[in-house]
């Protein structure tokens, strides 16, 4: 043989070696058969241990992990963990009746992991764990009673506990949060594929409705093209949390799918830096918050899906009110009070993290404002690691575009002078403790009058809120219209 | 050792061919400088007038189709297709200058250095060379994007430096083989110093193989920001860029197919357009680089 | 010089170039603005327990105990934890290596297939229309970028025709046929275009080998053209394809890292992007010196292997 085609034989037998010696582990594409459901997903966790950073718990929360109660699709508590519960007189003491079940590794979920659980949440490395920090003690009356006694009453304990803090977790079995997931849902954990997908599988043993798939895989993917791709080429069937409205009219036409649109607690906020810089002075503020055509905005840089809103404050919650009149689109008036505020010649610094719908609407947002005279610089900041850095931890930006997800958040991103928003007001902060110390009708009003102060002083801006843009196979049913929690809920999901 | 082994063993080619010196103009040479120079003129004219501002919002002309207000069409948020192109072509022309200019600046002078100085620089120089030759220009813009954030600076930088050893192995084969020609034999004998000799003898017999491989270089800037602009390590928004526009037009590829056929036409033709410069240039200076690669 | 010393020599600058790369990948990175520490304990860590973390990653040692200490994991193949996701680094990047290697390894069977046939017909007839045609089809394939044929194969072959898979992987073992399916358009993604490419080096290396001497000697003893070519030609047509092959892998290596994720591939090139995006600091270190070191491993083998196949160069230094 000559030397040619022996290179080529060479080249071959590598390349067929390597082939074969490829002995990995796991499962890795997804299917459509009728036990399998896959949803595709825009960010995959950095790990699946979220009290150890802030990543939010989406694939996990209601699906492997449980909480003592839930959030219903009207944003009311119902029942999970805890079948029922008696509140005391001073709203000091809750009793919890638990269900009698048992975790994924046959431990027996009883009244001492709950109280584990949320006595663990003070070792937490991140700042969700100060809405534990009402809590006095936790007592376990019996294996499935337990007591917990609040230091004054709240009203927003109990609806903080739908959420990550209120995750029961086995007292035995956190050891490895980052790795591996222990608990009491209709699916267990049973794998996760680093940078492809997390696995689980249907809990035989759900002590509740039982799971309408055999396994539920969750696929990562960073490209919104590849997940729209996947769900058309059937490698996938569902795509939860759309980053890509734009692309959304391909599936509608189409009757093999289905597009579910409801609202979220996703507050698309455009943070103003009210400490320093040009938006301090709060002529600046208002002038761009008349300056934005919010409509036209969101059609643009999100086709139009999600709602206006004028305050920190989905339409689903309680103290929601429409306050969009406030400051209607109106380019003279800015204008005016850009020329009035002295600050004109200044550039506003407008940084965004480097998650799609951001920097599209960032860029909306900076030529509405520069036609009217503004003149702004776009900084794309990669996340997470810039980002946090820079806007969250040193608070070194102008205006910032991001997302809010938790639910109730007009307090806890606004009522605190050193987080990023730098806002603060004494009279804010006092209105959201009387709120969550008042009865229910009290903490109505005083919410609604803290929203309110926030849009008088033009705190921010909300750009708009939202949607719950779910995209599916058809004949999948059981999926939330309305997204009221950190969770990608897929405990209802089955295939008709 | 002779001249025609040396040539052989540093060109990895073949030897004894004659030496042809008509210079022919080609086809490739042609379309090649028609190509380059129509981006060049779109680059210019940019500056001093586009159809409309290439960052202008147009809320209520979104995803309009090529039409006689927006030539070639508006994007999703209503922004010019045209004037984005015409604007993305300075981004273009500019990561190409850059990193050509930069990789030629410290590879040429080395490619020289190392071709006429003794066994041990010589070496020496190799020796970075393959230290850099270990970086491939992608990863080192990824690593340098890591640090530094993504921009076009960043990217330029990195694929100037990924692009130094090309320049520098080129160029000193090249010197090595003036280096044994009886001009520079004679003048050597007759004292003359080393920078007399680089200079007048060496620089203008290397010109015509930086200038081909320049060309080529050029070609491989533009994929390689177009690669960055994809993975989001590149120009960012909302400065016009060919890579990116790619990048945006992915999620609309069945609603508005138009909006990545002219960016990725764009690309390639701009690609092309270097790549058969190079070819005709190639031809044209002297035939014999044919086997150079 | 006799072989085994010039072989003893190119493997101890192997060695050397590998060291010297490894002090700047480390000193890039020592370089990165950002605390991991902060970073893996995300928006609100205490300033305690941050340092606790940096004193558990060791990041509060001077930089060269660093740097030896990374040699250590490196060759003891001990790679630890990641800083942020707590993964076993060393069997994430064990479970990626595989899945890039098939992908570059088909993607080059691809281009060897496009590009040998390709290259010869562009050469013998080149001046012929066919030669011309040829040449100027492997001239565009060349300027296409790898993730625009990518999103041209997706929208052609999958949502077009609905032939093929858009994106994803699955591992051979679990199902053989859909690993297949899912394989062919990247690679063909990336080797299409490094088909073109590796196409013109072997056009040019034929003309080149048909000009010389011994070829014009052969058809003047009266043997026709294509058997000249054969015999005494393509040995010598195989050597600067054969540097080229080895050049052409560093750029399948690192094109693998965009085709891995236009099409969503769990490859080694996916983990890069994803570790630096997340900062995941001694991830990204480890796979960027794999990366090198691979490279510089097969310029080194080629650089062998041109030694031993072509006896004419040991005369050269």
């Amino acid at each position: 043989m000559t030397p040619y085609p022996k290179k080529l034989a060479i080249l071959a037998v590598t390349v067929i070696a390597a082939l074969a010696l490829s002995a990995c582990s796991g499962g890795g594409g997804g299917g459509s058969s009728t036990s399998t459901l896959t949803v595709g997903l825009p960010s995959e966790p950095s790990t699946l241990d979220f009290t150890s950073n802030g990543d939010a718990p989406l694939p996990l929360l209601y699906n492997v992990y449980q909480t003592l109660v839930k959030d219903d699709q009207n944003g009311k508590i119902v029942p999970s963990l805890a079948k029922s519960w008696d509140i005391s007189d001073d709203r000091k003491t809750y009793t919890f009746h638990l269900v009698d079940t048992k975790f994924s590794n046959g431990e027996p979920f009883t009244a001492e992991d709950a109280k584990f659980s949320i006595d663990r949440v003070t070792t937490w490395k991140d700042s969700s764990k100060d809405a534990m920090a009402v809590v006095e003690s936790t007592s376990v009356k019996d294996a499935h009673t337990l007591v917990v006694t609040l230091k004054q009453a709240s009203n927003s304990w109990l609806f903080n506990m739908s959420s990550r803090i209120g995750v029961m977790f086995a007292k035995n079995a956190v050891n490895d949060l980052a790795n591996k997931a222990v608990g009491t849902g209709p699916y267990t954990f049973t794998s996760w594929k680093r940078g492809d997908s997390i696995t689980l599988t249907k809990n035989a043993d759900y002590w509740g409705k039982k799971a309408g798939f055999d396994h539920l895989v969750f696929k990562f993917f960073k490209d919104a093209n590849a997940t729209n791709s996947a769900l058309l080429s059937g490698t996938i069937n569902v795509i939860g949390l759309t980053q890509s409205p734009e692309s959304l009219s391909q599936f509608e036409h189409n009757s093999k799918y289905q597009v579910i649109e409801g609202t979220s607690n996703l507050e698309v906020l455009l943070a103003m830096n009210n400490s320093t810089g040009p938006m301090a002075n709060e002529d600046m503020r208002k002038a761009v918050k008349y300056g934005i055509d919010h409509k036209a905005l969101l059609d643009t840089c999100f086709s139009g899906r999600g709602t206006l809103i004028g305050s920190m404050v989905p339409p689903t919650d309680p103290w929601y009110e429409d306050l969009t009149g406030k400051y209607p689109y109106d380019p003279k008036k800015a204008k005016e009070l850009l020329a009035a505020s002295g600050e004109a010649d200044q550039t506003i610094r407008l940084t965004v993290p480097t998650l799609p719908a951001y920097v599209g609407c960032g860029q909306v947002l900076q030529s509405q404002l520069q036609q009217l005279g503004f003149k702004v610089e776009l900084k794309q900041l990669e996340f997470p690691a810039v980002w946090f850095d820079q806007v969250f931890t040193n608070g070194d930006y102008d205006m910032n575009i991001t997302g809010h997800i938790q639910p109730h958040d007009l307090c806890p991103v606004f009522d605190d002078p050193k987080y990023y928003t730098h806002y603060g007001k004494p009279a804010f902060a006092k209105l959201c403790a009387d709120a969550d110390a008042g009865t229910e009708a009290d903490q109505v009003k005083d919410l609604k009058q803290a929203a309110e102060m926030l849009a008088d002083d033009a705190a921010a801006d909300w750009l708009f809120l939202l949607p719950n843009l779910i995209v599916a196979d058809k004949d999948i049913t059981g999926l939330p219209k309305n997204s009221t929690s950190e969770s990608v809920d897929m405990t209802d999901a089955a295939r008709s | 050792m002779t001249d025609t082994d040396a040539r052989r063993a540093v060109a990895g080619g073949s030897a004894s061919r004659v030496k042809r010196n008509r210079r022919q103009w080609n086809g490739s040479l042609v379309v090649g400088l028609v190509l380059v120079a129509f981006i060049v003129i779109m680059a210019l004219v940019s500056f001093v007038w586009t159809p409309y501002d290439a960052t202008r919002v147009d809320t209520t002309a979104r995803l309009v189709g090529p039409s006689a207000s927006h030539w070639l069409g508006t994007d999703r948020f209503g922004r010019d297709i045209a004037s984005q192109l015409m604007v993305g072509s300075r981004t273009t022309l500019f990561v190409g200058i850059i990193s050509v200019g930069l990789a030629a600046i410290i590879g040429v002078p080395l490619g020289i250095v190392a071709g006429m100085s003794g066994r041990t620089t010589g070496e020496f120089v190799m020796r970075l060379n393959d230290l850099v030759l270990a970086f491939p220009s992608l990863l080192l813009a990824i690593m340098f994007a890591a640090i530094f954030g993504g921009s076009t600076l960043v990217a330029m930088i990195a694929i100037g430096i990924g692009s130094v050893p090309s320049y520098v192995r080129l160029v000193r084969s090249g010197t090595l083989q003036v280096m044994h020609t009886e001009y520079v034999l004679a003048a050597r004998v007759a004292g003359r110093r080393a920078i007399a000799i680089g200079l007048r003898h060496v620089l203008p017999n290397v010109t015509p193989l930086i200038i081909v491989q320049s060309s080529v270089l050029f070609a491989i800037a533009i994929l390689g920001e177009a690669a960055l602009s994809y993975l989001g390590l590149g120009t960012p928004a909302p400065t016009p860029s060919w890579g990116r526009m790619l990048q945006e037009s992915q999620t609309l590829l069945f609603q508005a197919p138009l909006l990545a056929v002219f960016p990725g036409a764009a690309i390639a033709l701009a690609v092309l357009a270097f790549n058969m410069l190079g070819d005709g240039l190639r031809d044209y200076l002297d035939p014999q680089l044919e086997d150079r690669r | 010089m006799s072989q085994p010393v010039r072989i003893a020599r190119r493997a101890a600058i192997f060695i050397l170039t590998l060291i010297a790369s490894s002090v700047v990948v480390f000193g890039l990175m020592a370089a990165l603005p950002g605390d991991p520490a902060r970073v893996a304990l995300g928006l609100d860590a205490t300033p305690a327990s941050v340092a606790a973390l940096r004193h558990e990653f060791g990041l509060d040692q001077p930089l060269p105990i660093r740097f030896l200490e990374w040699w250590r994991s490196l060759v003891t193949l001990d790679f630890g934890q990641s800083y942020v996701t707590h993964a076993d680094i060393g069997s994430e990047i064990a479970d990626r290596i595989p899945v890039t290697l098939i992908l570059v390894g088909a993607a080059l069977i691809i281009a060897m297939i496009i590009a040998v046939p390709m290259g010869t017909v562009m050469a013998v007839r080149h001046r012929k229309l066919s030669g011309v045609v040829l040449s100027a089809a492997s001239q565009i394939g060349v300027a296409v970028p790898t993730f625009l044929a990518g999103i041209l194969l997706v929208a052609l072959f999958a949502v077009g025709l609905g032939w093929l898979p858009a994106n994803g992987w699955t591992d051979p073992d679990v199902d053989f046929i859909m690993f297949l399916k899912q394989l062919t358009l990247p690679a063909l993604a990336l080797g299409l275009v490094q088909g073109a490419i590796m196409a013109r080096y072997v056009r040019s290396s034929i003309l080149d080998v048909q000009r010389q001497d011994y070829i014009r000697t052969a058809r003047a003893k009266g043997l026709p053209p294509s058997k000249a070519l054969v015999r005494h030609g393509m040995r010598n047509a195989a050597i600067p394809v054969v540097t080229v092959l080895a050049l052409q892998l560093a750029y399948l290596l690192i094109g693998a890292v965009v085709v891995e994720r236009v099409f969503v591939i769990p490859g080694l090139g996916s983990l890069l992007i994803d570790s630096v995006s997340i900062r995941d600091l001694n991830v990204v270190q480890d796979i960027v010196m794999l990366l090198v070191a691979a490279v510089l491993l097969i310029n080194f083998l080629v650089d062998v292997l041109y030694d031993v196949i072509d006896p004419r160069l040991r005369a050269a230094t």
